[in-house]
């Protein structure tokens, strides 16, 4: 059982940009969230780690947009 | 009414000369002396009223109040476990109150935060003002003065330039961010610059790692709420350190008692030796009898020294004096030792002078004189000697030989009175005979080594400059000050980071001082913070250190440690022990002398050796001379339950030796007990009643001299009742709960005390291994392995020890109603049977998370690893999970193979050249497995370099093979997962969860269980909680009635009706709940098996192990098996073909390898024969040739033709 693909490859994908691998990767930016004070915090590469707001330099990866199926057992 | 506590004991052994009666008179003298009741309490008072100048030193203070509530208020009002307020109390049942009373202030961990304290406190100044000065070697005018240490609070290394700033580091962020949780270390100093002097405060010389929960961490004095802010766990016991971002414990090191005399007999050799630690020297000193003559022994002396030289070097002129100061007038022990003095004439030493020429002949010398080879000067060399190497621990003021002399005829004597009465052996193993030693220990050995080179590279630094005559402009020292700080914080960090502890000064090299705490469990967390480990090596085949000592009763817990090698030389602490840190003498000196004992120094060796008369011991160095020592101690001990003298300080007499000591070391076991005066204890109702209120906690029980601590030696002089009613004139202490003897981990255990003992002791080895919740903020951890349990329930059957713990908080395991019973056949040899319905509601269910760890590195040349998102391939099913920063997407799933990071590595890592190529390296899942991604973290160590940190979760059912116990060592696997229809019910329709086989219990005899599933049934009919506490606990007679009240056999016996045929069942069968702990060993993670797979390069063997796609051994005595069979072709086949065979040409002429048909020896082609044999028995054949060494292989027809013909014919 792998992750749950949606049936159309546009009905997942369409809801954040798509850039193709051309795109220069340093325009790109991730959202993060801040460990202490829980803020969106944006970086691109080659950025300080660091929150905007608390300088709290523990940073989480946003959960997932994707759809994410589970085999219930 | 100090004389109707002395008991009229019946004294072990008899004194050696007769003395019995006379000392008997003497101690009678003392009860009849001591009526007056008055007058002894009289003199306590005047002694400790003109104790009152130094009352810092001596007394407590009092802690502040705890900030707001914390968590044991919840429990002291307006219940106290489960008694409310006006509940009546009953004193001999509610003592065990104090229980947690105790452990509120002192807490779990007490031993190893003291000790930081202390080091942190009071050691660190101690060091300061020990290496206090720093000259220089050219300029005599210059000088440097440190005036204070403090350690500061901590914060991360960049903020360490910031004045005035408050940080807000929390021990989890040094965890998730792989730091050092530390704290500044700042001195005060005062130097000469030019020709004034220059004070400069808050310097700081280096960063010292902060014990978490000490005094300087951010978490003391924190209730739950700012530590839940603080994302730290407010059960979390501290005492541990966090390097580099792994938490590292200095676990209890065990050792032999410093500073005391310790006699041994081996092979006939009688001797007392000490090993003297003082601050500048760590020495042993032997006193020996060899053939009837007594030396004394120590490493800078090239060879033994008669005593009674050393005695006359001393200063003890005649030899009638040295007689009596050793063997005072026993005659038996004179005629011992008078041969001693034949060597005198013998060697013509009759005077002081003649006799330190003689021992300074004799001194090694440790430094070389420089350049020319210089007169020695003896006697000053052996008085140097004599005073500062010999014996280090017993000062020598100015020239005053006379203590030290005093304690080398004491040694002597001890070795005299040994060969009289061989009973007189120390027993090494005497937990009263052993120290142990924690962190604060530890580190100030460390600190001061590094101190101390620290103020070496400064002084070698300002020597470079203060070298140059004539400098340009002024010389500032400071300038060269904190060049070096580095040393002391990197020194410290790596010590405990890697646990060498390498001292050159004590020539110490210890590996392995410190561990990584185990977060297996919080059981496992808590079992590692008590733990000691002893110095002992493991492979000597001596039980002596192994076995249990009736000593450590209370102190030791009896259960806990560990089968196989280190068996008994590895424990755990008990619950209420506590390990003392170091006092000051000088008070207790001061209110020796008080007490009206005389100097010891100013009296005769008849005066010491007379009868009845006892000498006063500090710390094991003979201090005074007391004719009356049960008064003496009597007045003491007064005083100590006042509080003028530290409750840590002990005191007991030693009727063997005539000695009363008085320890005030650090390191000694000791725990707290109730005090009986007149047959009552002085614990009462009124004084439980108060605690229950909270308007009184343990330390005023102390002050109130209601409880004191006693150490293992002073346990020995006292009579302990175990319950109130036990109490008899005799009596002086009463226990506070008998289950203090156990630790926290054997705590677990219900109804211990009705299990055979081993299955107590591997119940402890598991309790570590079960699978539950381990801190409350165990979801903001990142760990390297953390394993945990679905819905952990706390258990039905409770103890105090749980309680007390919070094991009921933080719990591993669910109760499993359990019924004991045959099934199937797949229950055999301890397997289990488990409901399948069961299992999918959750039971054993848990979560394995596990992490991989990425730093982004930087290079010499400025090229650094990066995160290549543009190497994302939206077609590749390998990146599925890849989101589109190159790193894998929270919640995603990983099977095995698919990528989760997309890093790429520089080609290019030395040179400066412009543009750098990338080499792309996706890190990807191993694991057969699938997972899905828990948490990815991106941070910045201290160094400023990128961590990328992913979490993977895997959700695990039970399945067959995985590894369940109850908490009686009565561990099995899952041998069947059989469907809930299968199963028996009794007439409620109830089903069990785990069906137990009955074989486990006859030879197991763990009775405990069943009286845990009686109780447990009990309590889930009555909606009650049931205890199990050691020593008491519900009774089963009880349970029984409820179980009657409740309609259900008093046996706790069911009728079942099978599931599979619908019969009833011929019997009733044992049904209830018992507490179940899923341990970590799991199938999932052994599974293995390979048909054919990866091989090793050297030898062409198959691989070894899960981790490596390895094959299975077939091993020497599956070799042995078929080789007895005889199955020759199996062998072949097993050993060589499915291994290494490798096909290699032979010469047959030369027995050479060749190559490719040729044979590089014989230059042909001709006698070349190929076969095949094992690439290991080709490799050895060519090692071997790398030695010189030639192998020639001979080779032989094994059916050779003639034969063959032969036979047919």
């Amino acid at each position: 059982m792998s992750a749950y693909n949606p049936p159309t490859q546009t009905g997942g994908a369409t809801s954040h940009t798509q850039p193709t691998i051309s795109v220069s990767d340093t325009a790109r930016s991730v959202e993060y969230t801040c460990g202490d004070c829980d803020a969106a915090v944006s970086l691109k590469r080659g950025e300080p780690i660091r929150c905007r707001s608390c300088g709290h330099r523990v940073l989480y990866k946003q959960r997932t947009n994707r759809m994410v199926q589970f085999e219930a057992r | 009414m100090a004389g109707k506590k002395d008991p009229p004991k019946p004294r072990p052994k008899p004194a050696p000369r007769g003395a019995r009666t006379k000392a008997a008179q003497a101690l009678a003298k003392d009860d009849l002396e001591q009526q007056p009741e008055k007058s002894v309490r009289g003199a306590a008072e005047s002694a400790s009223a003109s104790a009152q100048p130094s009352p810092e030193s001596t007394r407590r203070r009092k802690p502040p109040p705890p900030h707001g509530k914390d968590e044991f208020s919840a429990l002291l009002e307006p219940f106290y476990y489960g008694k409310a307020l006006h509940d009546p109390i009953n004193t001999a049942e509610d003592k065990w109150n104090l229980l947690p009373a105790f452990l509120k202030v002192k807490g779990l961990v007490k031993q190893h935060i003291d000790s930081y304290n202390h080091f942190v406190d009071v050691d660190l100044r101690q060091i300061i003002k020990s290496n206090r000065f720093v000259r220089s070697d050219f300029d005599p005018k210059f000088l440097l003065e440190y005036t204070d240490i403090r350690v500061l609070s901590p914060n991360r290394h960049d903020e360490d330039d910031l004045d005035h700033h408050k940080s807000n580091i929390t021990p989890n962020e040094c965890r998730l961010r792989d730091m050092t949780y530390a704290a500044p270390i700042v001195v005060d100093i005062v130097y000469t610059r030019g020709n004034t002097k220059v004070k400069r405060t808050g310097i700081k010389i280096g960063r010292m790692p902060i014990m978490l929960r000490s005094n300087k961490c951010v978490l003391a004095g924190k209730n739950d709420r700012e530590m839940a802010f603080m994302e730290e766990c407010p059960l979390d016991p501290g005492g541990y350190f966090i390097t580099r971002g792994q938490e590292k414990v200095i676990l209890v090191q065990e050792q032999l008692n410093k500073n005391r005399v310790i006699v041994e007999s081996a092979k006939g050799i009688m001797q007392a030796s000490v090993t003297s630690s003082t601050h500048e020297r760590r020495t042993k000193t032997y006193v020996i009898q060899k053939k009837g003559l007594m030396f004394l022994r120590h490493n800078t002396l090239s060879e033994e020294v008669p005593i009674a030289f050393v005695l006359k070097a001393l200063g003890v002129h005649s030899d009638k004096e040295i007689l009596l100061m050793v063997a005072g007038e026993d005659s038996a022990y004179q005629d011992n030792f008078a041969v001693n003095f034949e060597a005198c004439g013998r060697e013509g030493v009759h005077t002081q002078e003649k006799a330190l020429e003689y021992i300074g002949h004799r001194v090694r010398l440790s430094k070389k004189p420089l350049g020319t080879s210089r007169m020695r000067n003896y006697h000053l060399e052996a008085i140097e000697c004599l005073s500062n190497v010999v014996l280090p621990h017993v000062p020598v003021e100015g020239i005053n030989f006379r203590p030290k002399a005093l304690y080398v005829a004491l040694m002597a004597r001890r070795v005299l009175m040994a060969m009289q009465d061989p009973k007189l052996v120390d027993d090494r193993d005497y937990v009263g005979n052993k120290r142990l030693e924690l962190a604060g220990q530890m580190l100030s050995l460390l600190f001061e080594d590094h101190f101390k080179r620290f103020n070496h590279d400064f002084k070698l630094s300002i020597d470079k400059v203060l070298k140059k005559q004539n400098r340009a402009q002024e010389f500032d020292a400071f300038s060269h000050f904190s060049v070096h700080k580095n040393h002391i914080t990197l020194g410290v960090e790596r010590a405990i980071a890697t646990g060498n502890w390498s001292l050159k000064r004590f020539k110490m090299d210890r590996a392995g001082v410190t561990h990584v705490l185990s977060r297996l469990s919080y059981i496992s967390a808590i079992g590692m913070m008590t733990r000691i480990s002893s110095q002992f090596e493991k492979t000597r085949k001596v039980s002596g250190p192994r076995a249990l000592q009736p000593s450590q009763f209370g102190m030791l817990c009896t259960s806990d440690t560990p089968e196989g090698e280190a068996c008994g030389l590895v424990k755990n602490l008990a619950l209420m022990t506590h390990i003392t840190t170091h006092d000051d003498e000088d008070p207790i000196r001061k209110i020796v002398f008080l007490l009206g004992a005389e100097d010891i120094c100013l009296q005769t060796g008849e005066e010491i050796h007379a009868e009845g008369v006892y000498s006063v011991c500090l710390n094991g160095t003979p201090l005074a001379l007391t004719d009356f020592p049960k008064r003496f101690l009597n007045t003491f001990r007064k005083l100590r339950r006042m509080g003028r003298i530290s409750e840590f300080t002990s005191i007991h007499i030693n009727h063997d030796y005539n000695e009363v000591h008085i320890a005030t070391d650090e390191g000694r076991i000791c725990r707290p007990m109730i005090v009986v005066e007149n047959t009552h204890s002085k614990v009462t109702s009124r004084y439980l009643k108060a605690l229950r209120k909270g308007t009184m906690d343990f330390e005023d029980f102390l002050h109130r001299g209601l409880v004191e601590y006693l150490d293992v030696n002073e346990e020995n002089d006292t009579n302990i009742a175990l319950t109130e009613h036990e109490i008899n004139q005799h009596t002086t202490h009463l226990e506070i709960a008998p289950l203090t003897i156990l630790g926290a981990v054997a705590g677990l255990i219900p109804y211990p005390h009705h299990n055979q003992s081993p299955r107590n002791t591997y119940q402890c080895a598991m309790g570590k291994q079960a699978i539950g919740a381990i801190a409350y903020n165990q979801l903001a951890r990142i760990d390297t392995l953390l394993y945990l349990m679905v819905y952990p329930q706390k258990p039905m059957v409770k103890t105090r020890t749980i309680e007390l713990i919070k094991y009921d908080k933080l719990p591993a395991g669910q109760n499993a109603t359990v019924a004991v019973m045959s099934y199937s056949g797949y229950d055999i040899e301890d397997a289990l049977v488990l409901n399948k319905a069961s299992c999918d509601r959750g039971f054993g269910r848990c979560q394995v998370f596990k992490k991989t760890s990425t730093p982004l590195k930087t290079y010499a040349n400025g090229t650094s690893d990066r995160i290549n998102a543009g190497a994302l391939v939206k077609t590749d099913p390998k990146h599925n999970a890849i989101g589109t920063d190159g790193i894998a997407q929270v919640g995603a799933r990983l099977s095995q193979g698919d990528a989760f990071l997309l890093k790429a590595f520089p080609v290019d890592t030395t040179t400066r050249a412009g543009a750098n190529t990338y080499k792309s390296q996706p890190a990807s899942y191993k694991l057969p497995d699938p997972s899905y991604v828990d948490k990815v973290c991106i941070t910045e160590n201290e160094a400023g370099t990128t961590l990328i940190k992913i979490l993977t979760r895997q959700t695990r059912r039970p399945e067959l093979g995985d590894k369940f116990s109850s908490r009686h060592g009565q561990k099995g696997v899952v041998g069947l997962i059989s469907p809930q229809e299968d199963m028996p019910f009794n007439d409620q329709g109830i089903t069990p969860d785990i069906i137990m086989n009955p074989h486990g219990f006859p030879s197991r005899m763990t009775v405990g269980k069943m009286l845990e599933l009686l109780s447990g049934k009990a309590g889930v009919l009555n909606g009650t909680l049931e205890y199990g506490t050691a020593f008491g606990g519900s009774k089963a007679e009880d349970m029984s009635d409820l179980l009657v009240k409740h309609g259900f056999s008093y046996s706790g016996k069911d009728y079942l009706t099978s599931g599979i045929t619908g019969e009833s069942l011929q019997f009733y069968v044992f049904f209830g709940p018992i507490f179940y702990q899923k341990l970590k060993h799991m199938v999932q993670d052994k599974m293995h098996s390979r048909a054919r797979g990866p091989r090793a390069i050297l030898t062409r063997q198959p691989t070894e192990g899960r981790a490596r796609d390895g094959g299975l051994r077939l091993g020497e005595m599956e070799r042995d098996c078929l080789i007895a069979y005889g199955a020759s072709q199996l062998l072949l086949e097993r050993l060589m073909i499915s291994s290494d065979a490798h096909k290699v040409d032979v010469c047959e002429k030369c027995g050479q390898m060749g190559s490719m048909g040729y044979c590089k020896m014989c230059e042909s082609e001709a006698n070349i024969r190929h076969l095949t044999m094992p690439y290991a028995a080709k490799l050895l054949i060519q090692e071997l040739g790398s030695m010189n060494i030639k192998v020639a292989i001979g080779l032989e027809d094994e059916f050779p033709r003639g034969d063959a013909e032969a036979r047919r014919r």
